[in-house]
């Protein structure tokens, strides 16, 4: 897949892997490349700072924990993250299929 | 877990020497990122890699250390840009209030006061600038035009620039006049002083950060972005 294809829909899909329930940046990341069948297979380090835009626009949040003796960073969806991850959602909705819908046509025959 | 530190500490240590920002920010980045390596480590040596062919696994699907830092140069620089804007507003009353009670007009009125004290439209501004970049690089980016890196660099180095006018304008205005210096004086003149310096240094570092900025990304989503 064209890694352009991905912009302005990177934000849904981190909230969306993030729905379930809270996640360390690493599983966010696996768990969109695993849930994509491996189509979402960008590099890993380059995602971080998108879920660090995520929480600065309040829409996760995050602590850090201490697993092992090893320092985590664990995200959650806020209220807020919720709430757009349901307007994301029915953007796409109709998004989708309205491309569909244009796509799917195919020209009739011209009549003999 | 049997994982080659040397190799991951090489490679974090090529990206901090690509980061930009607050110290602290960038010291809990290069935590997060060597938690999520070692994980992706350990993933490969539970799936049968042996543990230098494991690290080097998880290293080429970070990403070049390049691309990782590259796509961390917008986020410190936003950083960056709330925590220096923060110490102008919070540090602003500490030169003002001094300002304030050796100049203040008697009787008091807006008109007056800032006809004794110049800078105060200036203050104003810097305000202005710095509440409108807090919202839009923050919780109100929802709703509002979000600021990217290169405008809330900007707004530092518009504050800054603010700051020193301020200061100067207003060490003009009291040096000037034939008023004797009480030990007021000489506080507010000391505390504007500082001030100075330290804007001069933030345009300094503001501009640094500017120019790395406005850098095409080479990072992100790139092709380029791995090994």
């Amino acid at each position: 897949m064209r890694p352009e294809l991905l912009k302005g829909h990177l934000d849904a899909l981190l909230l969306a892997v993030l729905e379930p329930g809270p996640q360390h940046g690493y599983a966010v990341i696996e768990a969109l490349r695993s849930a994509s069948g491996g189509t979402l297979d960008l590099p890993t380090g380059t995602v971080y700072p998108a879920l660090h835009r995520l929480e600065r626009a309040g829409l996760i949040a995050s602590e850090w924990q201490t697993v092992d003796g090893r320092r985590r960073r664990a995200y959650h969806l806020t209220p807020a993250g919720h709430a757009a991850l349901g307007e994301h959602r029915a953007l796409w909705d109709q998004f989708s299929a309205a491309v569909a819908a244009v796509l799917s046509a195919r020209p009739r025959p011209a009549p003999a | 877990m049997n994982t080659p530190p040397a190799r991951i500490d090489a490679y974090l240590a090529e990206i901090a020497a690509g980061l930009h920002g607050p110290r602290r920010r960038r010291a809990r980045i290069l935590a997060e990122l060597r938690d999520g390596l070692d994980q992706a480590v350990a993933d490969q040596i539970t799936a049968g890699l042996p543990a230098e062919r494991a690290a080097s696994v998880a290293i080429a699907r970070f990403g070049t250390p390049a691309a990782v830092a590259d796509a961390f140069a917008a986020e410190l620089t936003i950083g960056y840009a709330r925590q220096t804007l923060g110490w102008f507003v919070a540090t602003g009353p500490l030169v003002g209030i001094w300002w304030l009670l050796l100049l203040h007009p008697r009787p008091w009125g807006l008109t007056a006061l800032v006809a004794a004290i110049p800078a105060i439209p200036l203050v104003a501004a810097g305000l202005a600038t710095t509440a409108t970049t807090f919202a839009a690089t923050g919780r109100l980016m929802r709703w509002l035009p979000e600021a990217g890196a290169g405008r809330a660099v900007v707004a530092v180095l518009a504050v800054a620039g603010l700051a020193i006018t301020g200061d100067l304008t207003i060490l003009a205005v009291y040096l000037g006049s034939d008023a004797p210096t009480p030990p007021l004086g000489l506080v507010a003149v000391a505390a504007s002083l500082i001030r100075i310096g330290f804007s001069s240094i933030t345009i300094r570092r503001a501009a640094a950060l500017r120019r790395r900025t406005a850098t095409p990304d080479r990072s992100t989503v790139g092709r380029n972005a791995r090994r």
